[in-house]
């Protein structure tokens, strides 16, 4: 069978993802930053959802009890072109 | 500067518009796609009593009113930031920038696919792009394809494909796995699915649907659900059957399909291939919270409402003062309590920026929300009513 992909971006499969939270215990944050799974190019609009539900699935963290979103959104949330994201179009 | 700038041409955000320029405010809109209506364009089901419901004229209907309200929409348009400067709100665009007083989200959902390997070829697709393609831009996603994930949702769009002259060669579901979860388990499926037994157009799932309440009755009802599934429209209904693998070398050329015990384990290898030239995998919905976490709303999470929703009350304000949300960001609901929601906030946004006379108006639309949500023919999730109710408790006592 082929390998199940998760993060499409970064080339991150579910098997790395599954053995990293278990051997780390990691947050979604750390999850993140340890595989690079959401951290490509679309920003993690097609895999948020999945990295945050392994790292809750290993109760690493109590994600539910907190006020936020466990994997913080920064603007721009769409690609933009660096002018436009510079104010070039305040002008 | 804006009265009140909307996120979103959707239900929720066309409504809202209408009920705030109806009292006064100037308000603009602007959405992503190219053109308004949001989901509602790809909705088209027939309703118990006989009624179809076309989202494609519901969508007209709001933008005649739109119109004699002159009220601008500015699609092709993508918000990539949202900040309060100065005690104004910025709504940042790639086709510039707007400032007004006041903001409402009305971005509504997301969908959540579930993986399934080979899920990276071209030729897969979620199920509601399948639904744009075939209902918005009138393109039929292939010529036998496959649904992975049955649930109300993915029904329906297989029912719309059917209607498109596609062939839908089965609906299966996805291989268990973490990221599966219950949507694998054959014994979950059809008990999710029995809530909808009113709108089930198969007699056996209609007459059983009563007599299945406790878990040993589903259990029974799995146990002989037949193997090969069932014919619904014609549509092979497959809860005994899991995707193992989509293939293909550069594109979907086919599936390969083992059959599960009821629990959803995989009873043993013996495995087949079906053609296909796509797949559409449905996984669910959930609110598209990314501009009101940038904007600085707190979040709860709440299964019945499709995840992390903005913390809001039932007049649509978050807890951020000036910024409110409608529609589905708010929770996984009909295009009608959304449009209603959609009024709600208009009206309250107006309130709050001095219309005067207008609290009847408020009443009647919070209350029409009760009634429509009530009457639902989907409801998306058991518990949506209790958890709402539970939201807007917690958000009262803040």
């Amino acid at each position: 069978m082929s390998t199940l992909i998760v993060c499409r971006c970064e080339e991150v499969s579910l098997e790395t993802l599954q053995k990293t939270a278990y051997q780390y215990h990691c947050s979604s944050r750390e999850l993140k930053l340890r595989t690079r799974a959401g951290m490509g190019v679309c920003g993690g609009r097609s895999c948020r959802m999945m990295i945050e539900q392994i790292a809750t699935a290993g109760d690493n963290e109590k994600n539910y009890e907190t006020e936020t979103i466990p994997l913080k959104y920064q603007p721009p949330i769409r690609p933009v072109p660096f002018g436009v994201w510079g104010g070039l179009s305040d002008e | 500067m804006l009265d009140a700038m909307i996120i979103g041409a959707g239900p929720a955000g066309l409504s809202a518009a209408i009920s705030a320029a109806q009292h006064g405010l100037h308000v603009e809109i602007v959405d992503e796609y190219y053109q308004p209506g949001g989901r509602l364009l790809g909705q088209l089901h027939q309703e118990p009593d006989g009624e179809w419901w076309n989202g494609i004229e519901e969508t007209e209907k709001l933008l005649e009113q739109i119109e004699s309200l002159h009220i601008t929409i500015h699609c092709s348009t993508s918000v990539y930031d949202l900040q309060k400067v100065n005690k104004k709100w910025v709504t940042y665009t790639d086709q510039g920038n707007w400032e007004s007083q006041a903001v409402l989200i009305a971005t509504g959902a997301t969908e959540s696919p579930t993986p399934i390997p080979g899920w990276t070829l071209p030729g897969v697709m979620s199920i509601g792009a399948a639904q744009v393609l075939t209902n918005v831009q009138r393109i039929q996603p292939g010529e036998r394809g496959v649904v992975i994930g049955v649930n109300v949702l993915s029904f329906a769009i297989a029912r719309e494909l059917q209607l498109a002259g596609v062939d839908v060669a089965g609906m299966l579901l996805p291989p268990p796995h973490l990221l599966s979860k219950s949507e694998g388990v054959p014994q979950e499926v059809l008990s999710s699915l029995l809530r909808f037994s009113h709108l089930a157009p198969s007699v056996l799932m209609h007459r059983g649907a009563p007599f299945v309440k406790g878990r040993l009755a589903k259990n029974l009802v799995t146990a002989f659900y037949p193997e090969k599934g069932m014919g619904v429209w014609g549509i092979p209904l497959q809860l005994r059957r899991t995707a193992l693998e989509i293939k293909g070398k550069n594109q979907v050329e086919g599936i390969r399909v083992a059959k599960v015990n009821r629990k959803g384990e995989l009873r043993n290898a013996i495995t087949h291939d079906i053609d296909v030239d796509f797949v559409c995998i449905a996984g669910g919905l959930s609110p598209l919270a990314e501009l009101a976490a940038i904007a600085g709303c707190k979040f709860i999470h709440e299964d019945a409402l499709g995840g992390y929703v903005p913390v809001h009350n039932e007049k649509m304000e978050t807890a951020v003062s000036g910024l409110y949300v409608a529609g589905n960001i708010t929770g996984i609901e009909s295009a009608k309590v959304a449009i209603s929601q959609g009024t709600i906030a208009g009206l309250v946004i107006a309130k709050s920026l001095g219309a005067r006379m207008i609290n009847g108006k408020i009443n009647e639309a919070l209350q029409e929300v009760e009634s429509r949500r009530a009457a639902a023919t989907i409801q998306f999730h058991p518990h949506v009513i209790s958890s709402r109710e539970s939201l807007y408790k917690t958000k009262k006592t803040q």
